[in-house]
């Protein structure tokens, strides 16, 4: 039942971009209104290189620590210019509203002395209406 | 009856001339929106060599090479990259490194090199260099072996 009032909410307030090839993720803003404890996003990672590669999203508070949120799907491969939907359900923990950052992280390629990781990260404010 | 015939080709006629002149035109309107977005593709990732005295490992030492990544944004966003949480480093070294991470670009946007945030408004592409430099103070110094680190370049 919980589930299906989440996935309610993120068909409510899912938010639903244009979606675009050569995007790393969109949208990168957003406001949610939800009615219940959690509130959802939708968001749309893309590959922009031309392998495939595999990609991971995480989301995190204001000050870059990890927020228990659901995501689905957290970690998978994405085939060169192709976008995917990601599902992110974030608890409000209590508050009446909460700011978090969706990120999407490339895996770095192996094998370098200094590996950079590119990270794409929206920031999305959730309102809880009584 | 020829008569007839004559006015009825004639009125005919005319009915078809008035049709083409009744054609009008109609506005076909497309919207489009784009959010703020922002694209990062790693080129290369970089290399570090030590200095002679053996304190400082560096992308901007000599032999060295920084990593570039290619940022396309709508602006509205920032750019800034994550203290270094992720190092490899071999065993015989046992003493603490200190590690800094820079970046700068050149493109639409123009950066100087900086460990800082920095805000971009406009749209744009940019080369985005990346380095890294680890050093060691007092008497330390790097050990022979492999290192490797991990910069994380953000853009939201």
């Amino acid at each position: 039942m919980t589930h299906a009032r989440t996935l309610a909410t993120a068909l409510a307030v899912g938010l639903m971009p244009i979606a675009a090839a050569a995007q790393s993720m969109s949208p990168m803003r957003g406001e949610v209104n939800s009615f219940t404890d959690v509130f959802a996003v939708r968001v749309f990672p893309a590959n922009p290189y031309d392998q495939k590669i595999r990609v991971e999203i995480h989301v995190y508070d204001q000050d870059f620590q990890p927020v228990a949120a659901r995501i689905s799907p957290s970690a998978f491969q994405l085939a060169s210019q192709a976008s995917r939907p990601v599902l992110v359900v974030v608890p409000f923990g209590g508050a009446a509203e909460r700011k978090v950052r969706i990120c999407t992280e490339s895996i770095p390629f192996p094998n370098q002395q200094t590996q950079i990781k590119a990270q794409i990260c929206g920031k999305f404010f959730g309102h809880r209406k009584s | 009856m020829t008569s007839f015939r004559a006015v009825f080709g004639a009125a005919l006629l005319v009915a078809c001339i008035d049709q083409s002149a009744l054609a009008t035109t109609q506005n076909v309107i497309f919207n489009g929106t784009i959010t703020a977005t922002c694209t990062l593709v790693v080129a290369t990732n970089g290399t570090m060599t030590v200095s002679p005295d053996l304190q400082s490992l560096s992308s901007h030492n000599s032999g060295g090479s920084a990593g570039t990544v290619t940022l396309t944004t709508t602006g509205g966003v920032s750019l800034s990259v994550d203290p270094v949480t992720i190092t490899t480093v071999p065993a015989a070294d046992t003493t603490s490194t200190t590690w800094t991470p820079t970046y700068s670009a050149a493109g639409t946007h123009s950066i100087a090199e900086t460990g800082s945030a920095t805000s971009l408004g406009t749209p744009g592409a940019d080369l985005v260099s990346v380095n890294l430099a680890g050093t060691k103070g007092g008497s330390n110094r790097f050990a022979s072996g492999n290192y490797q680190a991990t910069v994380t370049v953000r853009c939201e």
